[in-house]
């Protein structure tokens, strides 16, 4: 009766301890597997409702946790890696983007938008592996080490009146993260190349190489992103990304519907980038490029009764793909189609020129975030004014939530004002269609760092409920505008001053797409990041606020003021104390000669004194 | 400004019209009786009124007054630097340059019996002694205390200098016939067997041995040579005097030649920090691609030497892989060599900085010093790439350096000929014996790059000789000459940059001079002191590293971003300022 339970204990010992064993094998196999350096460079592009097109660039470069990380490398940049290493970075985002992401027409529902769509200007953040007093010491640090690497002014975010400390409303964290952007800062080829030379192959070979400047920079919008993830199971994770809107260049092609057909120009890639693409970059694991149908289109072919196929009846992919690959959103509703091509097999005998005909005009819109969020000024003059933010309705809830009464959408708002726009927190004011409620009703949560002259931005997070069925709601806040010292006045000050974005996001709705028809084995970086969760976010306009600008000649003023006050008094003492009027008179009298000398000394006082009193109104 | 206008209209007119006025005021205050007497006054034949002196008086007392008020608010903190002890320091450098004591150490291995004659020990190092008025000035020798020892099979006889690590007995002169690799560790143990602290003794050994074979002298690891062979008394007198002068001392470098304490600038940072970076470069990836195993085998190499240089510099090794980065200068196709040239005067171009992104190291911070280390693998298109020397050799090692910033070795592929196939971006690896024998190269440019000679050719003298190569790149003598080179050349610039930080203190009296540049510099002192005592005493590493942190405090103290402030005008800017 005994030995049965025995043998079995120790039978499940033994081949627990196998197990443990296989374990341990298959562990240090994937360890092996995992020890190399990765390279991977991927390709989106797609057709946007607007006439122009999307085209969205994806490198990942990843390292396997080691002990010579930051000392020997073989693909993955060796400053990315030392910068980790110094500076204790467990993640970092650093984007540089011009022109703004048109969330009414590129979409604001999807992995794209959601991840890709950045400020204008820089936008800077970090989460440190640090304790929290040395964190702020170290993004300093960082924020030169970055701009010294990036060829960018992102060491104007060192000081402490430019980054804040954001708790949930941005991301949530432990304190340890710290934000920054400046808005202003002007995004060229100077900051691409430094990017570029980040990839084993720069802009040499492979997908880069379609990076022709003069057609990127002609875009409408223009996003370059840099983010990392650091731990000390993964390693190092570098996505680089290039996200660019641009205007198909085709006037010179040949057009299917010349007359009608205007709805919808045709393109290639040679279209966008004036390139073909002649193979990839040859250390790299996997090279490919996506087409993206968008739902919109999908459901018009639908419609049609034709299969979405790389050609059907409204539009032909002018390469047949390698593969094909629906896409789900988080509602395992079918959201769009790509067709994935692999570099591999092209090379510069054969070079890739995906692009897309059409066969119909088409019109479709792109899927869009519950509210459509704007933030404008108000008010006149220099003294003070108001920051309005505006939430307008797109329908999409009334698709997604069955409107009853207590139904209600949470939005989160962060945003970071410069010390000089004094905001006044208490004076938050929120109208739900018109009609002002009261901010119990609507605000759920709010953390407000307030501002300090020159020493703090103030910041604001806030977590707001609005009723399913509202159509617009505006919250405004009263400013009052500072001074600020002469010498803090950047060039050309009266073009006003820009307040970064706020960030909107919508915690309710996740953008996360899903691939079921994906082989397991089928992976791809660009892809993994849409699959991952992610919250809808938009980006507010990046506000201008004129402030009172001195007249910048004031200090010479002042000079010439005091100069000629004292001119004066010591030009009036010396005469009256070293000249004796009488008894000049009297010589004068005696000798006329003397008093010819003496008028033409006077003259020449007085004429002295009129001059200065002109060069003073000169400067008056 | 309406006021000012006033001002401005009350004082123009008056000027010329209120004459009257004032002459009346002014005649009428002090009483002067000469007034009276009408058209004829007489001139003025009293001092002047008490008003007018109490009016002067208070104007310049005003301005008195004033002046500590405003001299105060000027004021600037100055910390006091010592610029006493700065230039004492420069002149004991200047009458007395470092200069450290070393032993020479003479062994006869005899082979006769019988004890020897002890005289002979002592007329054997008076005749060494006298030979070395021929040490060039210019070495950091100081001293040079000669001792000799004679042994034979009955014993040894050492002459009256101080006693001798020689252990008698345990080396005889029959052992020399051995591989001289075995008979270098035999003669490290037979000298005590350690590297030592304090004094450095150099020793050199006759073993008479006669097979016939001539003589030849070889120089070992540690801080030994011997002389194997028939050799009279004079012979060999010569050649101790010759060994140690020539490479004991001097390295090999001769007269003439750029090298070690011959202006040559060390390649160290001045904190003392040194990043090696070592880059393969795949110039075409299309052709083919090549990694390395850096990280083990570089590694293994290359600590020995990291730490054998530690007292000079203090290393950080980095490694990466970089594709498509072309040179930037021609080379043509030879077909008598059967491949590329490229021809000496082709090398300034050679690196190509444009696509080249060897980058700097985040971790060579502030100060230090980058020396970049390339491979470059030519495309198929010019391989295999010969560098050509002017007289139209080829090169030994396919390998430059170029000074302060490191070198390159071409290296071209196994199985890579004039139209070759391309291998389309076929990966391979870099075979570990193909990697050791590149980091020997390295090795090789670092020591050129540090001064010394990449290898020895027995060039001026007249015996055989041999150089032994130690696992650690650098002989133990030969760090010791870097030992004294750089802790010399570091004191000497740590003076110059202090001098400098004082004398532009001094001349500049506006300058404000925080405490930490006060302490920095006194630090400094305290370094460049003790590096100074230890050279006295021949202690060649410990001085190495207090001159280096020497120097380093003084760039710390010449360097600081405080210097860097507004306050360097001039006095008259200064007075402007403040008329203000």
């Amino acid at each position: 009766m005994m030995m049965p339970p025995s043998t079995a204990r120790r039978l499940c010992f033994l081949s627990l301890l196998l197990l443990l064993l296989l374990l341990a094998a298959a562990a240090s196999a994937t360890a092996d597997a995992a020890a190399a350096e990765e390279f991977t460079e991927e390709l989106l592009l797609r057709p946007l409702p607007d006439r122009k097109a999307l085209a969205h660039f994806h490198f990942r470069s990843s390292a396997p946790p080691a002990s010579a990380a930051g000392r020997h490398h073989h693909l993955f940049p060796k400053a990315i890696s030392q910068l980790v290493q110094k500076f204790h970075i467990s993640e970092l985002e650093l984007s540089f983007t011009q022109g703004r992401w048109n969330y009414e027409q590129w979409g604001g529902y999807d992995p794209m938008s959601t991840n890709n769509a950045k400020p204008p200007g820089v936008e800077l953040w970090a989460i440190f592996d640090l304790p929290l007093a040395e964190i702020d010491a170290t993004w300093k640090n960082l924020t030169h080490t970055l701009s010294g690497l990036f060829c960018a002014s992102i060491n104007f975010l060192e000081s402490s009146t430019a980054f804040s400390a954001p708790r949930w409303g941005f991301k949530l964290n432990e304190g340890n993260l710290r934000y920054g952007a400046l808005p202003r800062e002007a995004v060229c080829t100077e900051n691409l190349t430094p990017w570029l030379k980040l990839l084993p192959c720069r802009d040499k070979a492979g997908i880069a190489s379609l990076l022709y400047r003069p057609s990127v920079y002609k875009g409408y919008y223009h996003s370059q992103k840099l983010k990392l993830k650091s731990s000390q199971s993964l390693g190092i994770i570098l996505d680089q990304t290039l996200t660019v809107v641009l205007q198909p260049n085709t006037v010179s092609g040949k057009q299917l519907h010349s007359t009608g057909g205007q709805l919808q120009p045709s393109w290639s890639m040679e279209h966008l980038f004036s390139k073909k693409l002649s193979g990839k970059c040859l250390v790299s694991k996997s090279s490919r490029v996506f087409v993206e149908i968008e739902k919109g289109i999908v459901d018009n072919v639908d419609k049609a009764g034709s299969d979405v196929s790389s050609n059907n009846d409204l539009f032909v992919l002018s390469t047949a793909p390698d593969r094909s690959l629906k896409e789900l959103d988080n509602l395992e509703v079918q959201s769009s189609s790509l067709y994935e091509y692999d570099v591999n097999n092209y090379n510069s005998d054969k070079p890739l020129n995906v692009g897309i005909t059409w066969k119909l005009p088409l019109i479709w819109s792109c899927t869009r975030a519950p509210y459509h969020a704007s933030r404008f000024l108000m008010g006149s003059g220099n003294e003070r004014g108001s920051i309005a933010m505006s939430f307008l309705s797109t329908g999409l809830d009334k698709q997604l939530v069955d409107s009853s009464n207590d139904c209600s959408i949470k939005a989160v708002v962060f945003q970071v004002v410069p010390w000089y726009v004094k905001v006044y927190y208490h004076s938050l004011e929120v109208f739900i269609d018109g009609n002002s409620k009261a901010i119990s009703e609507v605000v759920d949560k709010i953390h407000v760092t307030p501002s300090e002259d020159k020493l703090l931005p103030g910041t604001m997070e806030m977590l707001l409920k609005f009723p399913c069925s509202m159509q617009l709601a505006t919250l405004t806040l009263d400013f009052d505008k500072g001074f600020l010292h002469i010498d803090e006045y950047p060039p050309d000050a009266n073009q006003g001053f820009d307040i970064p974005s706020a960030l909107v996001s919508f915690p309710e709705f996740n953008s996360s797409r899903s691939y079921p028809e994906a082989d397991p084995l089928f992976v791809s970086p660009l892809l993994e990041n849409f699959k991952e969760d992610g919250v809808v976010k938009s980006y507010t306009e990046v506000l201008l606020v004129p402030l009172t600008t001195p007249d910048f000649s004031m200090p010479y003023n002042v000079i010439t003021f005091t100069c000629t006050v004292l001119a004066l008094y010591f030009g009036s003492l010396l005469n009256a104390l070293r000249r004796r009027i009488g008894e000049e008179e009297r010589g004068l009298k005696k000798a006329a000669l003397v008093r010819e000398l003496q008028f033409a000394l006077l003259q020449s006082q007085s004429q002295m004194l009129r001059w200065s009193t002109i060069y003073f109104f000169c400067w008056i | 400004a309406r006021k000012m206008a006033e001002i401005a209209g009350d004082e123009t007119p008056p000027l010329p019209s209120s004459s009257g006025a004032e002459e009346s005021s002014l005649l009428s205050s002090p009483p002067s009786p000469t007034a009276i007497s009408g058209d004829e006054p007489p001139p003025r034949t009293r001092k002047p009124g008490t008003k007018r002196l109490v009016l002067t008086a208070s104007v310049l007392l005003s301005f008195l007054v004033g002046l500590p008020l405003l001299l105060k608010s000027t004021e600037i903190h100055r910390s006091p630097l010592p610029s006493d002890a700065i230039a004492d320091l420069s002149r004991r450098l200047q009458s007395h340059p470092p200069s450290f004591p070393c032993g020479l150490h003479a062994v006869f291995l005899r082979s006769g019996p019988g004890s020897p004659v002890a005289s002979l020990a002592d007329q054997l190092e008076r005749a060494i002694s006298t030979q070395h008025h021929l040490l060039p000035a210019s070495s950091t020798a100081g001293n040079i205390s000669v001792s000799v020892t004679i042994q034979s099979g009955g014993g040894c006889t050492s002459s009256t200098a101080a006693a001798s690590p020689w252990r008698c007995g345990l080396l005889t002169a029959a052992d020399s016939v051995r591989d001289d690799e075995v008979f270098d560790e035999l003669l490290h143990s037979a000298l005590g067997g350690r590297d030592g602290d304090g004094m450095k003794v150099y020793t050199i050994v006759i073993a008479e041995d006669d097979d016939g074979k001539g003589t030849r002298v070889v120089i070992g690891k540690h801080r030994h040579a011997w002389v194997v062979g028939k050799v009279d008394e004079a012979e060999a007198l010569s050649l101790i005097g010759n060994v140690f002068i020539k490479y004991f001392m001097n390295g090999g470098i001769e007269e003439g030649e750029t090298g070690i304490g011959k202006g040559e600038f060390m390649p160290v940072g001045s904190d003392g920090n040194v990043v090696l970076s070592f880059s393969l470069l795949n110039a075409d990836p299309n052709d083919w691609v090549y990694d390395w195993e850096f990280k083990n085998i570089g590694e293994r190499i290359l600590t020995p030497v990291v730490e054998a240089l530690r007292p000079v510099a203090d290393i950080n090794i980095e490694s990466q892989v970089l594709y498509h980065t072309p040179k930037s200068s021609y080379s043509y196709s030879d077909d008598k060599l059967g491949g590329n040239v490229l021809s000496m005067g082709d090398i300034p171009f050679f690196v190509n900085s444009n696509e080249w992104h060897l980058d700097t190291s985040i971790s060579a911070t502030g100060r230090s010093k980058v020396l970049q280390f390339v491979v470059y693998i030519p495309s198929a298109r010019e391989c295999p790439l010969y560098l050509q020397l002017p007289d139209g050799e080829l090169s030994k090692t396919n390998a430059f350096i170029s000074p302060m910033w490191g070198g390159v070795v071409i290296w071209n592929p196994p199985g890579c000929s004039v139209g070759s196939k391309k291998a389309h971006g076929t990966r391979r690896q870099m075979s570990s014996q193909e990697l050791m024998e590149t980091l020997e190269i390295f090795i090789g440019q670092l020591r050129q790059l540090f001064g010394l000679k990449p290898n020895y050719h027995a060039q001026g003298m007249d015996v055989a000789t041999k150089f032994l190569v130690s696992e650690k790149g650098f002989a133990q003598w030969e760090l010791d000459l870097l030992y004294r080179h750089h802790a010399c050349s570091n004191l000497l610039s740590c003076v110059a940059t202090l001098e400098s930080l004082s004398s532009l203190v001094q001349s500049l009296p506006r300058m404000i001079v925080m405490d930490e540049i006060g302490r920095q510099v006194e630090l400094s002192l305290e370094a460049a002191s003790l590096a100074q005592r230890n050279a006295t005493l021949g202690i060649g590493d410990s001085s190495a590293v207090s001159a280096t942190r020497a120097r380093a405090l003084a760039e710390d103290a010449f360097f600081h971003p405080s210097i860097m402030s507004i306050s360097y005008a001039s006095v008259e800017h200064y007075f402007a300022i403040y008329m203000e």
